[in-house]
């Protein structure tokens, strides 16, 4: 049964990323993306991660990429031009990712894993065990990701301000 | 070799890892090859998603919830990531229609 679940995840979201990645439009570029996490989401929830699973559809698949929907409806639908200057740029950098994909698969044949840690696996990747490590191992990188944001907020608001007199 | 055992069958780790290293090697081989540059943070995001699988099933693999926070943790950045990304690109395309990445070479010497 998982493993009917885990083939039918894995080909919707390879599909959705070559959606990304082929479509001329960039609307089904993001509607592909949403498309590859879903299929992620159901995949961490495969590996009894459940707040991730929560959070990957909440405020990935909800909230990032609406911001990316409303910015392309924003600004309307970009064209991309035929061709670039780079006449043998595509087909150069397409060898070198699949050649990191043969590296990486290579990689994959010889892997060792440690012993596994002896965690009570009925808690494992609840909200209580995410917050355990949160809140008390991981507290100080915690609170810097909410300076993180705060730069990040007003970055945006900064960069997308309406400016009247220095244009 | 380890196979992980979910709900009673068992699936072998690296079926994952590979799920996540040719979703890793599609998007950037969208921020190689296309030029728009709204498409080309998509292929960002969808690198950075990849690399959220490897991790949390690193954490599976290993028992261990540390994966997971990190994954988490990616997840913020990436966000961050995506707002200030959109935010500079709205600032390009209110001066100017970029439809190429490549017409963005001000910085060149």
């Amino acid at each position: 049964m998982a493993t009917a679940v885990f083939v039918v995840a894995a080909a919707l979201a390879v599909a959705g990323g070559f959606g990304v990645i082929i479509s001329r439009q960039p609307i089904r570029s993001v509607l592909s993306l949403v498309v590859t996490m879903l299929a992620l989401s159901v995949l961490f929830l495969l590996l009894s991660a459940q707040f991730v699973f929560v959070v990957q559809v909440i405020v990935y698949a909800g909230a990032v990429m609406v911001l990316f929907l409303f910015i392309i409806a924003l600004l309307g639908p970009a064209r991309e031009s035929a061709r670039g200057r780079l006449r043998f740029q595509p087909w150069l950098s397409a060898l070198f990712a699949l050649a990191f994909l043969v590296l990486i698969w290579t990689m994959l044949q010889g892997i060792q894993y440690r012993q596994p840690d002896q965690t009570d696996m009925s808690i494992f990747g609840t909200v209580q065990s995410i917050a355990v490590g949160l809140f008390t191992t991981y507290l100080y990188p915690f609170e810097l990701t909410s300076i993180l944001l705060l730069v990040a907020a007003i970055g945006a608001i900064y960069l997308s301000r309406r400016s009247t007199d220095d244009r | 070799m380890s196979s992980l055992n979910i709900g009673g069958s068992q699936i072998d780790a690296s079926w994952f890892l590979l799920l996540g290293a040719v979703l890793f090697t599609l998007g950037a081989i969208g921020v190689l090859v296309r030029r728009n540059p709204l498409v080309i943070l998509i292929s960002i995001e969808l690198m950075l998603n990849a690399v959220n699988l490897t991790l949390v099933t690193f954490a599976r693999q290993l028992q261990n919830m540390e994966g997971q926070l990190f994954a988490l943790m990616t997840m913020t950045v990436a966000a961050a990531e995506a707002v200030v990304g959109l935010a500079i690109l709205v600032d390009i395309f209110r001066v100017r229609d970029v439809e190429d990445i490549d017409d963005l070479s001000e910085l060149k010497g």
